[in-house]
């Protein structure tokens, strides 16, 4: 890892000297976890792609100011966390309409003993899936974005609260309102025997 | 007893609790069965599955967005970068120079017969108005990353306007070079976008007083509006194979 931060760096300054093919070494090895994230949050492949792309550019421009003791994997990931929150609160609009449809919770209910072993428990592993992505519709960007780095991405708050620009309490109160809304949403699922 | 809120509860999940409602949840029962449940709920939270991507990811973002890089200029380097040791041998070496070019100089004026104006010997005129060249693929690479830093700027960051505007300006010069010369290709596509970019390059360059949140909103929604990302995109591609240059004489450096 230690390596990496040294190819990273030494890319760096070889971009800054006017060897702008340098910076592919830099993409190549962070594109997959900028996809991961960007999907994630976006919850659209076609959309997570372009994220990448916006991300990788804006890195480029913003270069200049990158502060050579940093890590770069920790700051093009923040800009990609940016880029794909700009994307959905872009889409914000579509999405709050579709939550609209899809927010009743008697419809989407489904009670199951959730000890059954065997083809039941993958099918109700399946129906989890189905209503947990439901579920994140109900979240606003911010709660989204900040369940998503805590719960699937291992973020720290302090690293949530700088990738999504917000102060770190503010970050925790949104993880905090995120597992609040998501577990109302999902309690429906589960009959504990 | 005060019991823990679910907020506290949360924060222990993910290994962010304090000290003391670790010690609470030893010693108390409903709460230690409360976090459970939370501890379940949160393992039924299945991650987000991304789609696969291969190996060769990386190199096709490489290729989308290898051509829209422009090339840094290096840096000039300083004292510091180069070694104290090193910057104080330079200066030296500097000093004798001009030491040594000022001796010689002034011993050469002293045997040279003056010369006047008149009879120097005619020097050739050298065209004071620089010719600046701009080729039109690169002008709408540069055109479009304005465009998407524009489309994604925090307009309440007002450190990221001044560079904006910047290149705004610098976009705007080379833009009305393109403009000129693309009414004699015969291309009203491109006329109209450029028209577009005009528009928008000279509100962002000259908005009075600055740029600011209200002023960046309401450019974005022209943007958006006028569909002018989506427009040089389109140009882009139709001009990447096409060499373009417009040529215009003027006296600052647009290109």
């Amino acid at each position: 890892m230690e390596q990496m931060g040294g190819d990273d760096q030494a890319a760096i300054r070889a971009v800054l000297s006017g060897d702008k093919n340098a910076y592919e070494s830099l993409v190549l090895r962070h594109s997959r976890t900028l996809f991961r994230v960007a999907y994630r949050i976006t919850g659209d492949e076609a959309d997570a792609d372009e994220v990448v792309q916006d991300a990788f550019l804006r890195g480029y421009r913003k270069l200049g100011t990158f502060e050579q003791r940093s890590n770069f994997g920790t700051w093009i990931y923040r800009i990609a966390v940016r880029c794909a929150l700009d994307k959905v609160h872009h889409r914000r609009g579509d999405d709050e309409s579709r939550v609209g449809e899809e927010s009743d919770p008697e419809e989407n209910e489904v009670q199951v003993s959730d000890r059954a072993p065997g083809p039941d428990r993958l099918l109700l592993s399946r129906e989890i899936a189905g209503m947990q992505e439901a579920a994140m519709h109900c979240l606003t960007p911010i709660e989204r974005a900040a369940f998503i780095l805590r719960h699937m991405e291992d973020r720290t708050t302090e690293e949530i609260g700088a990738a999504l620009g917000i102060r770190p309490n503010a970050a925790k109160q949104a993880v905090f309102r995120a597992v609040q809304k998501m577990r109302r949403r999902l309690a429906g699922l589960r009959v504990n025997t | 007893m005060k019991h823990l809120v679910e907020e506290e509860l949360v924060g222990q999940a993910y290994g962010e609790g304090s000290d003391d409602a670790g010690r609470h949840l030893e010693a108390c029962g409903e709460c230690a069965q409360a976090y459970a449940d939370l501890k379940n709920d949160l393992a039924e939270m299945k991650p987000i599955e991304a789609p696969a991507r291969d190996a060769a990811y990386g190199e096709r973002v490489w290729g989308a967005i290898a051509d829209s890089l422009p090339v840094y200029e290096p840096r000039p380097r300083t004292w510091f970068g180069m070694g104290l040791i090193r910057g104080l041998s330079y200066a030296a070496a500097g000093l004798l120079l001009a030491a040594g070019s000022f001796y010689a100089g002034s011993r050469w004026q002293q045997g040279r017969t003056p010369t006047t104006a008149e009879n120097k010997p005619p020097q050739p005129k050298r065209n004071a108005r620089p010719i600046v060249v701009v080729v039109l693929g690169d002008h709408l690479d540069r055109s479009e990353r304005l465009l998407v830093e524009l489309k994604h700027v925090d307009a309440n960051n007002a450190e990221m306007m001044p560079p904006l505007r910047k290149e705004a300006r610098s976009l705007l010069a080379a833009n009305r070079i393109c403009k000129a010369d693309a009414k004699k290709v015969d291309d009203p596509a491109l006329q109209t976008a450029l028209d577009h970019l005009d528009h928008l390059l000279n509100e962002l360059a000259n908005q009075p007083g600055g740029l600011n949140a209200a002023s960046v909103s309401r450019l974005k929604d022209e943007m958006d509006a006028d569909g002018l990302l989506f427009e040089v995109r389109v140009l882009r591609s139709r001009t990447r194979n096409r060499d373009l240059r417009f040529t215009d004489r003027m006296s600052g450096g647009a290109a």
